[in-house]
């Protein structure tokens, strides 16, 4: 991921609910309390770069004590992932998270969460073959063939465009691509009866 | 500036390479050879049949000069029964590339013998691939789609559509609209193929795509999507895999450790 990748940048502040295990002196300005210590047990929204930084310091900590502990965001809590058990399709992911996908990455690196590499794998799978579908259908690709799938009409009105809404960063650019592949495809056919 | 296009071969090139492929014509007039860099075209003498380029046999029928006959994979019996393959018999995988062709081996009478494959012994074992292949002229096997399929079956049906006959060869009956209907159909068929073939990778450990048979005109359409989802794969496996490796070393690390103190 290159330095200047200003989807990154936007991943990086991303907020993540973080505790306080210990009294900290002059960083009372954290809980709008900039005259006060911060006290343990507060609770407080830091960015992802900050956190991140805050638990690898952490972790060198010989007495095995944390001064910081940060819970899942609420972007990958429990229900959103039950929800995306459920089924991956019906979640827009983009209220829940524009970087979600990004944001879980960063996340499974700090907290190794076996099953919720499972959940976003099988969510990204899943969802990458609607986008797809939706990416050929938009203006007018497809559309042309007497199969028995070709009759529904996902890509236009209601669903599709829900659908579409909800897509998060990752999911926008594998769309672009898609209907990157699929227009040029489009443009090829109809160039050939030209020349 | 980075380069804007995006990796791989856009239509327009694919295109370009597959007037390469070698197509059989019929010729209306004599022609003399042409020296060109690949070597000299075949003379022309009407009514035998010759194999050229395509870009060659396209501009002569513009010219009236050939007609083209189609190979035998365009004609609508065959697509039909690619047709049939690609969604009742494996629905889970795109129809085979043709076989290599087989030629009757001097030293075994009786069995043929596939040209181009690695076999021990003669010429080294030179592996034939697509362009140096000829899948598109008349002698090409029914039934299997050639690497340039899509891009063959659109320039001949725009150009040369009165070729696209029906029946064997003289037959009158033009089936051009019917092979174009059908070319649609697989074209659908296999672009959702493409598009649930990514479904696969939703285990870990199963993350096998297969991709065998796949034309070139689609590989240029799919490239960038297919890349796509097993990056963002790769991307969201990417810590779980690294904690995997480390523990596989930690394990392997172990082993070899006991192994020293034995």
């Amino acid at each position: 991921m290159s330095y200047y990748d200003i989807d990154s940048i936007l991943t990086q502040s991303e907020k993540i609910p973080c505790t306080f295990q210990l009294d900290i002196p002059d960083l009372g300005y954290l809980d709008n309390t900039p005259t006060q210590p911060l006290k343990a047990g507060t609770k407080v929204n830091l960015p992802l770069w900050l956190a991140e930084m805050l638990v690898i310091a952490n972790s060198g900590d010989a007495e095995g004590k944390s001064f910081v502990t940060f819970d899942l965001p609420p972007a990958l809590g429990n229900d959103v992932v039950q929800a995306l058990k459920a089924d991956p399709r019906a979640v827009p992911l983009r209220d829940q998270s524009p970087h979600f996908y990004g944001l879980g990455t960063h996340m499974m690196d700090l907290s190794e969460e076996q099953e919720m590499a499972a959940v976003l794998r099988k969510t990204f799978v899943t969802r990458a073959a609607e986008v797809a579908l939706h990416a050929r259908k938009v203006g007018g690709v497809g559309h042309r063939g007497k199969g028995p799938e070709e009759g529904s009409n996902l890509g236009i009105g209601g669903a599709g465009e829900e659908f579409l809404r909800g897509l998060d960063e990752w999911e926008r650019k594998l769309f672009r691509k898609a209907h990157d592949g699929a227009k040029s495809g489009k443009e090829w056919m109809e160039g050939v009866k030209k020349h | 500036m980075a380069l804007p296009l995006p990796p791989g071969l856009t239509h327009p090139e694919v295109a370009f390479l597959a007037e390469m492929e070698l197509v059989t014509v019929v010729p209306r007039q004599r022609l003399e050879p042409i020296d060109l860099l690949g070597g000299k075209t075949p003379p022309l003498r009407p009514p035998h049949r010759t194999d050229l380029p395509l870009w060659l046999a396209l501009l002569l029928k513009k010219q009236r000069r050939a007609n083209i006959l189609p190979p035998p994979w365009l004609h609508p019996a065959s697509l039909a029964d690619i047709i049939h393959r690609e969604t009742k018999v494996t629905p889970e995988a795109f129809s085979e590339p043709p076989p290599a062709p087989a030629r009757a081996d001097v030293s075994q009478p009786g069995r043929a013998r596939r040209q181009g494959v690695d076999q021990e012994g003669d010429d080294g074992g030179i592996i034939m691939s697509a362009p140096f292949r000829p899948a598109c002229t008349a002698d090409a096997p029914a039934g299997y789609l050639p690497y340039h399929w899509q891009e063959v079956a659109e320039a001949l049906l725009a150009h040369a559509g009165d070729d696209v006959t029906a029946g064997t060869a003289g037959a009158t009956v033009s089936s051009a609209g019917e092979v174009r209907g059908l070319i649609r159909d697989l074209v659908e068929v296999r672009a959702a193929k493409m598009r649930s073939s990514t479904a696969q990778l939703e285990g870990f450990g199963a993350g096998l795509m297969s991709l065998r048979g796949v034309g070139a005109m689609e590989l240029a359409e799919s490239r960038g999507f297919v890349l796509g989802v097993v990056d963002g794969v790769r991307r969201i496996g990417a810590s779980v895999e690294g904690a995997r490796r480390e523990a596989e070393e930690e394990r392997e690390g172990e082993e070899s450790d006991e192994d020293m103190g034995i």
